[in-house]
């Protein structure tokens, strides 16, 4: 620690911290107006001058000074107020005084500084400038004359989201923040717009709506996708006016503006009742009952499996561990499963296979009194822990790897919050990125080196990987225990060096030196995405991924890890929770009961009109039409089901197929918790009213208890303790922290798994078509209007690479048709160099195309391009 | 003739695409171009690798660089302390009313730039003003006339 005095106090600080900081902490008084917790220092406003022994003669800026030894400050002087007075007036001398129409009235730090710093009024005199407001950008309003060019926007911007899209332009006096070409053209995050000081970036969501004050908030986890983020809702008169993170300021564009999603005008509102054909409205009362009905005659006819349920990585960890509970409890069978069985999954699977299953030790139930979704389990001495849990990653780690390896994702819009950890980790000196993508992507500006591979060869790329480390190191010994080395260098033996480069396309000095970093690299870390799992073989690339990671990961040191992207807000806990057909919540293989079919095992059952295969499917969300490969298929094979209750916000594809439709709350209109992608417990927190919908928790256990299953639950509190009673991976966990609990001593070790280093691309059409997602849409969420993604981003667009474009004769915006082996779909196109020639890019969110339309079993595959 | 994207292709070869050639590339567009036209910016920045606002930053930052055609010839009036002194201001005003255009602008028919600068170093010559290269010392108003005639089509 390092003592020194402010003002005459002595003080302890950490070594490190600024005078600002330690100030702050210690409540002593420090004007400012550039400085933000969430960034480095800046030190534009020099309003946080201070006097320093021993030090300059001269006052220095506290929010960029550190601390030493024996250092004494001085903070408020006559002379000191008279600088910060002269500055005030300097940065008040073409400010617009509009405050009574400004939207920062009553939260601007100008206002409040104004009045601290006791600023009366300005006796300067200098030209006045153009007002230059942007109306035109969207969800971004720009006024630069409100702008005190602080600088925090352009920082934020540059080094937490990486968009780098506002910067100042001119100079001096007539410093101007700008966006280089008028409208803005950026991720439309609007993490700008919260973390400026003054009104010169406003929120077009919340202009006009109410003043800063009126709201009342309520924090909540973000429900967006599986992120994690925590945001606070603004609310009044029952809807919600704004969403702020008050912590790190940082949100992506469909976190913060996608909420209107709450108030879209179809929304379901009432259940609805198939009759002859066509959909009626119905009471709560008769829609539970007829499905209860129909479940009973449904098992009297064809026994308890004739049921298949379906859980949703939407729904809150309550919600599926109750629907779980609904048939393994309730009707004894473990019929059962989640559509991250088409992702997720599919990594869960892999890695279980090369680090086990979850096994903890030493984990007890603790005192009686616990907190509202706090675990009830505490760590024991000694307490734990084993199987692949243990090496994913928890996201506050990941800034500490010294080499992030991503393979086949674009961070920014699978999962943001990974993004902004890279950009944080870009800061250390040692830091390196390898980026292996078929297309370019954001962090490829960030990334020291860019692996660009032949569509479909991700396998043979990660064996290279492994063949050239243990070629480089013929002695190396992984760091985690291992075995079966020997059987997966046997497996890669036939695979030489030419196959490698010409199946890859990437030259092997490249691929050398991205090894070479694997091998040296401290705490490396892997990170793998939805758009690499969906692929036919997703969970063979997965288990090369995982082969990896067991030869270089060094788990014990904190960032070593491995990312693969749940990419829903609950795509972690569906499958935590068990809503899997052969294991239970924590991960526990079915005992007793044989496994069920997984989701994709009961589509093939319906194909054969298997006697095996359901009568009856109850789906929590989980649009399959929408979402599952091949839609023509799913479509045929949904039909031959006799009856179908969907629960679901929105009148989607699947649910025009079901004979019930149960309306649900979504996101702040209801309480419970989710997982994020890194394990973290996100709380959601009620803010709005129902509206005669329900949360999901409330409809299964009202279902439950009319067929007389032990399901009845007063609230999420209550299914929580419970569901944690049984999750010893939950030990210790609470609202923000993150699963496993550090306290549990991590003993990983692996297996070996040979994989299959091949490329699956099938077909001989000319152009490889990869789908994938798009910046501001998660899942088709925030596909209704309004909202904010929608705004921005508001249909598919099929990217092109120029080149193609040209020898096709294509101009921006003409409508192609899309051909694939199993269907065609017309879209427009957009040019943009960033995907190589001969590979298209077309997002998976939109109704219409539907992408799935194209696809057989990959989200990767051969299509032929025709005009018009 | 070469296409202006050519014209491109063929400042952008001398480097060798990072970050930090911004500069001597923006130059080599401005000299080739008379000013920074938007469509090649936009390349500019696609190749380096800096994002479109950070060229906007250092074009706008840069007197040597600009964002709209520059005329034929490019005036600089000086307005210098010694300048200023000796009704450097005058002289502007004077330029500006003849060729009907504001200091920082071109004249409509791309001919003439009008630009007022600190100072060009010659103090001892005040007021003066520059034309391309070419100084014009000891100025008064009523020069003004004569010394554009031949520089005008």
């Amino acid at each position: 620690m390092v003592n020194l005095t402010i003002d005459g106090r002595a003080i302890q600080a950490k070594p490190g911290s600024t005078i600002l900081e330690v100030a702050k902490e210690n409540g002593i008084f420090i004007p400012y107006l550039c400085y933000h917790p969430a960034l480095k220092p800046i030190g534009s406003c020099r309003i946080c001058v201070v006097d320093v022994k021993p030090g300059p003669p001269r006052p220095i800026p506290a929010c960029a000074t550190y601390i030493t030894e024996g250092m004494e400050v001085v903070t408020d002087t006559p002379k000191l107020a008279a600088l910060r007075q002269e500055l005030m007036k300097l940065v008040l001398i073409n400010h617009a005084l509009e405050c009574p129409i400004c939207d920062k009235g009553g939260e601007c730090e100008l206002q409040d500084l104004t009045h601290a710093l006791s600023v009366s009024t300005v006796d300067l005199d200098a030209v006045k400038l153009p007002p230059n407001p942007d109306y035109v950008s969207r969800m971004v309003e720009r006024h630069p004359d409100r702008c005190v060019t602080c600088g925090r926007c352009v920082k934020i911007c540059r080094d937490r989201v990486g968009a780098m899209a506002i910067n100042f332009t001119l100079r001096g006096y007539f410093t101007e923040l700008a966006s280089g070409a008028q409208p803005l053209d950026c991720e439309f995050c609007g993490s700008c717009i919260d973390i400026c000081p003054v009104g010169a970036l406003i929120n077009k969501q919340f202009k006009y709506r109410a003043r800063a004050w009126e709201g009342a908030k309520t924090e909540m986890a973000c429900s967006f996708c599986g992120g994690g983020c925590t945001y606070q809702a603004h609310t009044k008169n029952g809807r919600i006016l704004r969403v702020v993170n008050e912590d790190s300021v940082l949100l992506c564009g469909r976190g913060r503006f996608g909420w209107p999603v709450v108030e879209a005008d179809d929304r379901l509102k009432t259940p609805l009742i198939r009759d002859n054909g066509k959909f009626r409205e119905a009471s709560w009362d008769e829609a539970l009952d007829l499905v209860a009905a129909k479940f009973k005659e449904t098992m009297e006819a064809g026994g308890a499996k004739a049921v298949y349920g379906v859980g949703s990585p939407r729904a809150t960890n309550e919600a599926n561990y109750i629907f779980q509970k609904f048939f393994r409890e309730g009707l004894a069978t473990n019929q059962l499963d989640n559509p991250g069985r088409y992702n997720y999954v599919r990594a869960i699977k892999a890695m279980a296979e090369v680090f086990g299953t979850p096994k903890v030790e030493g984990v007890e139930a603790g005192g009686a009194l616990v907190p509202a979704y706090n675990s009830p389990l505490v760590v024991k001495e000694g307490g734990q822990g084993s199987g692949f849990p243990f090496v994913l990653g928890k996201l506050a780690d990941l800034s500490k790897a010294d080499l992030v390896l991503v393979v086949g994702t674009d961070v920014t819009p699978e999962l943001p919050p990974l993004g902004w950890k890279l950009m944080e980790a870009k800061e250390n000196a040692n830091f390196r990125l390898v980026l292996a993508n078929l297309r370019k992507t954001k962090f490829d500006r960030y990334a020291d080196l860019s692996l660009r591979y032949k569509p479909g060869s991700e396998r043979v790329l990660i064996a290279g990987l492994i063949k050239f480390i243990l070629a480089e190191n013929p002695d190396w010994t992984p760091a985690i225990q291992a075995t079966g080395l020997d059987e997966l260098k046997e497996s890669l033996k036939k695979l030489t060096t030419k196959e490698i480069t010409t199946k890859t396309g990437v030259e092997d000095a490249a691929l050398k030196e991205a090894a070479a970093l694997l091998a040296q690299a401290q705490a490396p870390a892997i990170v793998f995405g939805a758009e690499l799992l969906s692929q036919d073989k997703g969970q063979q690339t997965a288990l090369a991924l995982a082969d990896l990671f067991l030869l270089v990961g060094k788990p014990d040191s904190p960032g070593s890890a491995m990312y693969p992207v749940a990419e829903k807000n609950n795509s972690r806990g569906v499958s935590e929770v068990g809503v899997l057909p052969d294991m239970g919540p924590g991960y526990v293989p079915v005992e007793g009961s044989d496994p069920g079919p997984t989701l994709e095992e009961v589509l093939d059952l319906l194909e054969k009109d298997d006697p095996a295969s359901p009568k009856a499917l109850y789906l929590l969300g989980g649009d399959l039409l929408r979402w599952l490969p091949n839609r023509s298929r799913v479509k045929k094979l949904l039909k031959k089901v006799p009856f179908i209750v969907v629960q679901d916000a929105f009148l989607t594809d699947t649910a025009q197929l079901a004979q019930v439709i149960l309306p649900v709350a979504v996101h702040a209109e209801q309480e419970g918790t989710f997982i994020s992608s890194t394990g973290q417990l996100g709380l959601l927190n009620q803010a709005l009213p129902t509206n005669g919908v329900r949360p999901d928790w409330q409809i299964i256990s009202q279902l439950g208890v009319k067929l007389g299953f032990a399901l009845k639950y007063v609230n999420p509190k209550e299914i929580f303790r419970e569901l944690a009673r049984k999750m010893p991976l939950w030990a210790g966990l609470a609202p923000k922290l993150s699963a496993p609990c550090p306290a549990i001593k991590a003993a990983v070790t692996g297996k070996f798994a040979p994989f299959e280093a091949d490329i699956s691309l099938p077909g001989r059409r000319p152009y490889t078509l990869i789908i994938g997602k798009s910046l501001q849409h998660s899942g088709s969420f925030t596909t209704h209007h309004p909202g904010g993604p929608m705004s921005v981003t508001g249909k598919a667009l099929l990217t092109v690479n120029p080149e193609d474009a040209r020898s096709l004769g294509l101009a921006a915006g003409e409508v192609v048709k899309v051909i694939s082996s199993h269907g065609e779909i017309t879209v427009p196109v957009d040019l943009s160099a960033e995907v190589p020639a001969g590979v298209v890019f077309l997002p998976e969110h939109f109704a219409a195309p539907a992408a799935n339309d194209l696809t057989l079993n990959s989200n990767l595959m051969r299509v032929t391009i025709q005009k018009g | 003739m070469m296409t202006s994207q050519q014209k491109l292709e063929t400042i952008l070869s001398r480097y060798e695409g990072v970050a930090a050639d911004l500069i001597p590339v923006l130059q080599d567009v401005q000299d080739e171009f008379n000013y920074l036209p938007k469509d090649e910016l936009k390349i500019v920045a696609g190749r380096l690798q800096v994002s479109l606002t950070r060229v906007y930053s250092v074009a706008t930052f840069f007197k040597m660089f600009s964002l709209e055609p520059r005329g034929k010839h490019l005036i600089r009036v000086c307005l210098g302390t010694a300048c200023h002194l000796r009704g450097g201001q005058h002289l502007v005003e004077t330029v500006g009313r003849r060729l009907n255009v504001e200091p920082g602008h071109a004249t409509e028919d791309l001919q003439f730039s009008l630009e007022t600068v600190g100072c060009l170093g010659s103090c001892a010559q005040a007021p003066l003003m520059m034309i391309d290269a070419k100084y014009f010392g000891r100025m008064a108003v009523d020069k003004v006339p004569k010394i554009l005639k031949p520089y005008k089509q």
